[in-house]
């Protein structure tokens, strides 16, 4: 039985295969399992290609996946265009329509020979039990339940729900498709059994959601009761979200009218003392550069987050990459410090985003939380987030003493003073973008802005030791490393499991602080490491270069780059570790042999 | 510009009148600080000098005024206010230039007691309280001995040209 | 001071919004006198300093909110609009203004307007209009006339100017005005007019450069020229005329209000408390926030 399957599917947007996807993962969830989907598409609105990519796991996952285990093609032409995105290695279970009239020894995949190739006639079955051919993506759906033996009976029931609008005559319909393809796969049982095995907490509650949503609901989890923003791919949904539910908790949501007017609002409503947010991607995120310098020298707290895409400008809006490290950190004019989180799963957009707020709150700082369109997209089944865990944290509001004779930005051992905010009876202050000093007057003291720099950096001081903010596994004493960050290490983690189970020990350090960059905890981490990776996607590898500014890297830690779009499959990092076996002395990589 | 808002003089009693003849002297002598701080900001200081000079004669008709209405009606609540005048005595703002000459400065003063002057003239002929007349009366006088005073300082100035920003360095940008 | 008047039977006076910030505006700017006439204009309304917010771009002009007592927020070059609509979603119990310059409004910030106008939030924006960017030292402004010399257009500018009441009448705001520097009073009342306007109420008010505007600008000048709407009997609900009077901008000098819509549509703020108010009634616990992403 089997513990993980990662099922590939692909076809034209009309197929409905993205729709399959959905219901197959949301049943699983329902009955326990662990899952992960992600979809990619052409460029068109409708109708171009589709895939999906679904993992359903009997525990947790970080990421979606390698090698397919199970590819379905409804189309070739289709299916193809999706290259390394839905690879096809010597284990898969290759499904594809029959009235392609390929036969299964000439399908057009080169390089490798699949475990098993089945061709099946997905529209004629549809046709012929559920009246249209467009119920293909139903009978996809009971030939999964009946060769892998997930979610059957949730699955049936989640498609009868979903039409229901639609009449019982569709229903019915479906129902028939469905069974047809259970049907199909109890006839032509494939060679080697491959059923799941069942979900090793048992039905324990699921929530399945993406990081989008989930960041959303972080935020007002969080306090967050304003949010000002421009949709952007891929981050519209918070925004969505919002617009749905903040206004339940008293907050409000504006579509303004450019990036711009997005993050000023948020800056306005966190000056009234309301905490803020605002959400973008690539493009959005350079216009947003300047009102975060405001937010930094006014002392405002604010969360920006910027769900990374494909870059530069338009690049590639529905693709995930890492690429915006350098922005995120760098696109400061003057000295204008700024702490940037990233979270690395669904589950952990909850936390971060969380973590993002508090923060902003506790050193009244703009805070950037870089999520990437993985992330943010993919659909991810999970256990609950116990909210229990998390506290809440609030700016540092004057006393009434304090108010007595205020001074908006006080010197302080911290580099924290009271905020205070309009309706507050002797607090007014004036809050600008030029520099000030104590009270808030605007000075042209070089001395006085030097002190006031002294003052934006040293508040935050304290986050460079915050250990929970990075997360290390694997062997301490091992001389091979890994750094990953965002969806990447979610990857990396696997890659660390797999190794081990090679014989290959290795430690591995996720950042979720990236900047300020934490100098001793790196210092500490290499300690021993002679040879390793940083793993991300990006063209110039950017928290290398990142590192390499702020930390003495051990010269054998090489950088594993490249551009995003395809995200690495765990495989990737495996193969990279095993070579980088090779720079440890006296050792080569036939010394460490599988013992898988 | 010399307005005034919601003032009834047919019907001015003579606390109304004297309250409103304070709060002239002490718009005046406010506007002669800013300007004074105006001046040295901008490092014109002689005119600087010259406007404090001026605000200070301002309080001191203004205390004179303040004294004379609590002798008479002592802290009998007030029912005219600053809202209702506008420039009376004060000079108008653009009359302030940077690197400004004394002659300048005292020419601008004098505009406005020349201005002060003509708003008790016109005031008059509607007025009907004898009193509240020779009050007004009064304080047009004064504003022609304050001209005086300032046409004497103007006396005691060289004749001089202008010279206005002609050495100054150029305004900065920010 | 010992013999001080008693205080007037009204809550507030011109000075309660003066703040210790003294003006680094060169003597003789128009700016001085619109701080004048809206610690006036303040004084009236009668709300205290720390129920406002008054926000700003940047500008010689946007350095105003620092000179009030309000709680002031002198952001960035034309962004202020955005801030100061933020500002009042966020509290919309506070009275919001917002002002700045010509260039602040009308040429980096101007795509705010529109937006502003058509939530019709319920805010006043100030904008002060010298024809020129004051700050950065004389360089042509949107509202500089075609032909104008400046440094950025030694040869003389190629462009017509933008026409601001125009504009903002053009996108359907519902209060449009005009003040100047010329008359304080006049601009006081407008102001005072301006933030009683149940929405987005603009006042555009030439208050001219003096180290860098035009002679004919100055405030001797615009007196000679300024004409009261009142005077010339135009009834400010009339939009269509009001337009019309409008495009004299550059070539006459109106003042008062040349609209006041007389039924505008409720502000964006208004709707935002109704929209809490009724999807608040059930006010769900936010620990609880995860619950409707449980897969069932
Ligand atoms: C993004 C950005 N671009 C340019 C500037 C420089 N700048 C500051 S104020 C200003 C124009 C000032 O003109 P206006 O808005 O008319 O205000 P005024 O000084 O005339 O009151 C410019 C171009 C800036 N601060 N920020
Ligand atoms: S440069 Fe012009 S706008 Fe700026 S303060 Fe001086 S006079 Fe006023
Ligand atoms: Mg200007």
């Amino acid at each position: 039985m089997l513990d993980n399957l990662v099922i590939g599917m692909a076809g034209s947007g009309g197929d409905g295969i993205v729709s399959a996807g959905e219901t197959l993962v949301a049943a699983a969830a329902t009955e326990g399992y662990y899952g992960i989907m992600t979809k990619s598409f052409g460029s068109q609105i409708r109708g171009g290609e589709s895939s999906c990519r679904v993992r359903i796991s009997s525990g947790p996952v970080l990421n979606p996946g390698g090698t397919l285990d199970v590819a379905v093609a409804l189309n070739w032409p289709d299916f193809l265009k999706f290259g390394a995105e839905l690879p096809v290695g010597g284990n898969t279970v290759v499904i594809y329509e029959a009235k392609s009239g390929v036969t299964a020894d000439k399908i057009p995949i080169v390089g490798v020979t699949p475990a098993e190739v089945v061709a099946v006639p997905f529209g004629e079955l549809a046709k012929k039990m559920g009246g249209t051919d467009k119920a293909k993506n139903t009978v996809v759906l009971g030939l999964l339940a009946g060769w892998f033996d997930v979610a059957r009976e949730t699955l049936i029931k989640n498609v009868a729900k979903k039409l229901a609008k639609k009449g019982p005559e569709v229903v019915a319909a479906a129902e028939r498709a469905f069974n047809a393809g259970v049907a199909y796969a109890a006839e032509h049982p494939l060679k080697s059994d491959m059923r799941m095995a069942p979900p090793k907490d048992g039905r324990g509650t699921k929530i399945l959601t993406d990081g989008n949503d989930m960041c959303a609901a972080a935020a007002i989890f969080a306090g967050c009761r304003f949010f000002g923003g421009y949709p952007i791919t891929p981050s519209t949904e918070v925004m969505q979200y919002l617009s749905r539910e903040i206004w339940k908790y008293g907050g409000a949501v504006l579509q303004a009218e450019d990036e711009i007017a997005g993050v000023g609002a948020a800056v306005g409503a966190s000056f009234a003392g309301v905490k803020s947010m605002t959400a973008t991607s690539g493009p959005g995120m350079s216009l947003k550069t300047e009102m975060i310098g405001l937010a930094s020298i006014a002392e405002l707290p604010l969360v920006v987050v910027n769900v990374q895409r494909g870059g530069p400008s338009t690049g590639m809006p529905t693709k995930p990459e890492q690429a915006d490290l350098f922005q995120a950190c760098f696109s400061a004019h003057g000295d204008g410090p700024r702490p940037v989180l990233a979270p690395t799963t669904v589950a952990d957009t909850f936390g971060m985003t969380v973590e993002a707020f508090n923060i902003a709150e506790e050193y009244q700082t703009p805070v950037i939380l870089l999520s990437d369109q993985e992330i943010g997209q993919r659909k991810e089944a999970c256990t609950p987030v116990d909210t229990a865990k998390y506290k809440v944290v609030e700016r540092l509001r004057p006393t009434p003493a304090e108010l007595e004779d205020y001074t908006r930005f006080r010197f302080t051992d911290t580099g924290v003073s009271p905020v205070s905010q309009p309706g507050m009876l002797g607090g007014n202050y004036l809050a600008a973008g030029i520099e000030h000093n104590e009270k808030g007057d605007p000075t042209a003291s070089g001395a006085m802005h030097g002190k006031m720099n002294d003052k934006r950096h040293k508040k935050l001081v304290p986050l460079v030791h915050r250990r929970d903010l990075f997360h290390v596994e694997g062997d301490p004493a091992a001389p091979l490393a890994l750094i990953s960050w965002g969806s990447t290490a979610g990857v990396c983690r696997e890659a660390l499991a797999i190794a081990r189970r090679r014989g290959i020990s290795a430690k591995l350090l996720v950042p979720y602080l990236l900047f300020p960059v934490a100098e001793e905890v790196y210092h500490e981490f290499f300690i021993g490491v002679k040879a390793g990776l940083v793993v991300e996607l990006s063209h110039q590898g950017q928290l290398y270069r990142l590192l390499r500014m702020y930390v003495d890297v051990p010269r054998g830690i090489r950088s594993m780059c490249r551009s995003g779009a395809a995200p690495y499959l765990p495989e990737d990092v495996v193969r990279e570790l095993r070579a980088a076996t090779l720079g440890l002395q006296g050792e080569t990589a036939e010394t460490r042999q599988p013992q898988e | 510009m010399t307005t005034t808002r919601g003032i009834d003089f047919a019907h001015l009693s003579l606390k109304d009148a004297l309250d409103l003849a304070v709060l002239v002297e002490e718009e005046a002598q406010e506007r002669y600080d800013e300007f004074t701080h105006q001046m040295k900001t901008h490092d014109t200081p002689e005119a600087a000098s010259f406007f404090a000079f001026m605000s200070r004669n301002e309080k001191k008709h203004g205390d004179e005024l303040r004294a004379r209405r609590l002798e008479l009606f002592g802290d009998a609540p007030r029912s005219v206010e600053r809202a209702m005048i506008f420039d009376i005595e004060a000079p108008d703002y653009d009359q302030a230039r940077a690197f400004m000459s004394a002659r300048q400065a005292l020419t601008a003063a004098l505009a406005s007691e020349t201005k002060a002057h003509a708003f008790f003239v016109a005031a008059l002929p509607a007025i009907q309280d004898p009193k509240v007349k020779a009050l007004f009366a009064e304080l047009r006088d004064e504003e022609i001995e304050h001209q005086k005073l300032v046409q004497a300082e103007l006396a005691k100035l060289p004749p001089s040209e202008d010279l206005g920003d002609a050495f100054a360095d150029e305004p900065v940008a920010h | 001071m010992s013999n001080a008047l008693p205080v007037v039977d009204k809550k507030f006076e011109p000075k309660d919004f003066k703040s210790d910030l003294k003006p680094i505006w060169c003597p003789g700017c128009g700016d001085f006198g619109v701080l004048q006439s809206l610690y006036r204009a303040l004084a009236a309304i009668g709300r205290p300093a720390h129920e406002i917010a008054f926000v700003s771009g940047i500008g010689c002009s946007s350095r105003i909110p620092g000179y009030t007592t309000a709680y002031g927020f002198n952001t960035v070059h034309g962004r202020a609009l955005p801030i100061a609509q933020g500002i009042k979603i966020a509290n919309p119990s506070l009275l919001v203004l917002c002002a700045g310059g010509d260039g602040d409004g009308f040429s980096i910030g101007g795509g705010h307007v529109a937006h502003a106008v058509r939530r019709n939030i319920d805010l006043t924006y100030i904008v002060m209009d010298n024809q020129i960017y004051g700050l950065t030292k004389g360089q042509l402004s949107p509202t500089s006339p075609r032909g104008l010399k400046t440094v950025t257009s030694s040869l003389g500018s190629l462009e017509d100017p933008v026409n601001p009441l125009l504009y903002v009448l053009g996108y359907g705001a519902s209060f449009v005005a005009q003040g100047t520097a010329a008359d304080l009073p006049g601009l006081a009342a407008i102001i005072e007019e301006g933030i009683r306007f149940p929405g987005f109420a603009f006042i555009n008010v030439q208050s001219p450069c003096v180290t860098y505007g035009e002679d004919e600008w100055q405030i001797k000048e615009q007196r000679a020229r300024m004409k009261s709407l009142e005077s010339l009997g135009h009834d400010p609900k009339d939009q269509l005329h009001a337009m019309d009077l409008a495009r004299a901008y550059g070539k006459e000098l109106y003042t008062g209000v040349f609209y006041r819509n007389p039924a505008p549509s409720p502000t964006y703020d208004q709707l935002v408390l109704e929209r809490q108010k009724e999807k608040g009634a059930s006010a769900p616990d936010p620990a609880r926030v995860l619950d409707s992403l449980i897969q069932r």
